[in-house]
């Protein structure tokens, strides 16, 4: 390449990082796009794919039917684990209700088949724990009780109130 | 020629080959991709991918699962862009069992594929100026990118594993205000393009190390099988959208860029011009939704349910007057002639009839549907035998072509090269093992 070319070479890379340099200057004043996690919390969708919860009734009584269709179309096998019989009035009781959540890929497809509208999805996204043994949630853990089932379902537009 | 304690040890350090393992887990394999490599001092001499570290059996896992179980796998399979997996897969199903999808879908599905399109190719914008040594980008990029997952939060939970198609339809319709946020973002994103493009586009330093590097031919293109953004800037406008349309790309109006240099960065130039053009499609989209805000549907919905309800009351009273042997109200007989009013069919979001997932059964057949994704053509195949789980599933992963004509790439070139050409391919390797 001759001297004249080279220079010209020189020059428009100098001009070009000149103007790239220029537009990441440029960002110096903009505020940050970052959340400072712990403190500050992201702002999270109704729908988002957080822990899985079981709604209840609004006096804190079981919703459930044990109807079995959430594990039967969940992708991890034996994921949910539902015990259930009927007591003498036919009414279904939920002995044993379980879900392994450090197994569970949060898809989303058993709150979708729900009959009931009973098991769906928090925004709670902090699930670590110690132990494998206290990620494996029971029906105590997974139930809301009836004012905050209430309440998401205020939220997610469902009916108020199931007797 | 040296000779120690003796023994003549003859040893010709220029002619000598150094076979060198790049990966497994090398930083800028995007993944977890061996490459055997035969270097002569920085000359590529042979070059061999060694591919399945990540290997997770995702078609085999699509055989003992229903179909509505192997859906939140897919999005697993490619997880950059997994509407384009979910589509699919979907319109394998839906061409098996000849259903037919409203408009809203459709366009739904567009809107959310082309929106996919930009944020992977932001994600390779990004990762690809960090293998060439650029910081700066990667940041920029992955802030607009987060913008895009944010909408894909909204729509349907999930910043990445979305599991939102389904067959005949949709998970659920778009959450109001989603269209006002697109529109936001996308009124914003080509200024930041712009400013993507006057860091890179000029940049000496990029220039140097992409103009003229990994050039490579229609016809090695066509050998291989390279197939999305890598063929076209060999000047072939092959883009599946444009010729085979699917889904509503015949009722949209856009352009195919094609650059004809074919090296990095021309493929770079052509997956710049991409998100403009996917831009251009979601506008279009967008201002043509049918049905438009969900509210609006609801709304009137509620009209049509309550003229329905009373044609439905009005029945009663008639039957109940014929019960009782009485002369029924003459309003009531006219009422209930009328036809009750229904939603227009292409504002649903599930096919006429509402396709059961759990016990869905396509009927018997084998159906392969293709699709545009950002790396090139992605293919389902699929078996039926008329049982809820799938005979076969297989996958055609554009990576796993692109990968394969990387040898035949990098032979006879530099190693330093390597990761620019390898980039410029935005290869992702959980597609190419599945």
């Amino acid at each position: 390449m001759s001297p004249v070319g080279n220079e010209n070479r020189v020059l428009s890379g100098l001009v070009e990082i000149g103007r790239g340099l220029a537009t990441v200057m440029s960002h110096f004043g903009r505020e940050p796009v970052t959340l400072e996690y712990p403190e500050v919390m992201p702002d999270l969708s109704t729908r988002f794919h957080g822990r899985l919860c079981l709604l209840t009734k609004s006096d804190s009584t079981d919703l459930c039917i044990g109807c079995k269709a959430c594990a039967r179309v969940c992708p991890c096998d034996d994921l949910i684990q539902i015990e259930m019989h009927r007591d003498e009035n036919k009414k279904p009781v939920i002995d044993r209700f379980t879900i392994d959540i450090g197994r569970c890929i949060f898809c989303g497809n058993c709150t979708e088949v729900c009959p009931v509208d009973c098991i769906k999805m928090l925004s709670d996204f902090e699930l670590a724990d110690y132990s494998r043994e206290a990620l494996v949630l029971d029906k105590f853990d997974l139930n809301l009780p009836g004012e905050a089932s209430d309440q998401w379902r205020v939220e997610h537009g469902l009916e108020k109130t199931v007797k | 020629m040296s000779d120690i304690q003796g023994i003549t040890i003859e040893r010709d350090i220029q002619s000598e080959d150094m076979v060198v393992n790049i990966g497994p887990q090398h930083p800028s394999t995007h993944g977890v991709l061996r490459l055997v490599t035969t270097l002569n001092g920085e000359v590529v001499k042979n070059m061999e991918p060694v591919v399945g570290y990540l290997h997770r059996s995702k078609e085999k896992m699509g055989e003992n699962r229903t179909f509505f179980q192997y859906q939140p796998m897919i999005d697993r399979v490619e997880y950059l862009s997994a509407f384009y997996d979910h589509y699919v897969y979907c319109t394998a199903l839906e061409t098996l069992a000849g259903l037919d999808i409203p408009k809203r879908v459709q366009y739904i599905r567009m809107i959310t594929m082309e929106l996919n399109r930009i944020s992977s190719h932001l994600l390779w914008f990004g990762t690809f100026l960090l293998d060439l040594g650029a910081t700066s980008p990667f940041f920029y990029a992955f802030r607009d990118r987060e913008k895009i997952l944010k909408l894909f939060e909204d729509i349907s939970g999930a910043r990445m594993m979305y599991n939102y198609y389904r067959i005949g339809g949709l998970n659920a319709d778009i959450p109001d205000g989603w269209i006002e946020d697109v529109r936001r973002v996308i009124n914003e994103l080509p200024k930041r393009f712009a400013e993507y493009e006057a860091i890179v586009n000029k940049n000496p330093i990029v220039m140097d190390r992409c103009i003229g590097i990994g050039i490579i031919n229609t016809e090695d293109c066509l050998k291989y099988g390279v197939t999305g953004p890598a063929l076209r800037a060999c000047g072939v406008a092959q883009d599946l959208r444009k010729t085979n349309p699917y889904c509503s790309y015949d009722e949209v109006d856009f352009d195919v860029p094609t650059s004809t240099d074919g090296d990095v960065y021309a493929r770079y130039q052509v997956r710049i011009q991409e998100m403009y053009e996917s831009l251009r499609i979601v506008h279009q989209a967008l201002d043509n939704l049918p049905g438009g805000e969900p509210a609006d549907i609801r709304k009137l919905q509620a009209e049509y349910d309550a003229v329905a309800t009373e044609i439905k009351e009005a029945k009663k009273r008639v039957i109940v007057a014929q019960k009782q042997e009485t002369e029924p109200e003459p309003a009531d007989v006219k009422k209930m002639e009328e036809e009750p009013p229904e939603l227009d069919k292409d504002w649903r979001i599930q096919g006429k009839k509402k396709v059961n997932m759990v016990s869905f059964k396509p009927p018997v057949g084998e159906c392969m549907s293709l699709v545009e994704s950002p790396r090139g053509f992605l293919g389902c195949y699929l078996i039926s035998d008329g049982s809820p789980k799938a005979l076969r599933i297989k996958w055609r992963g554009a990576s796993y072509s692109n990968l394969s004509i990387l040898p035949s790439m990098m032979i006879g070139n530099l190693y330093p090269d390597l990761m620019a050409v390898f980039g410029s391919l935005d290869v992702i390797l959980p597609e190419v093992d599945r």
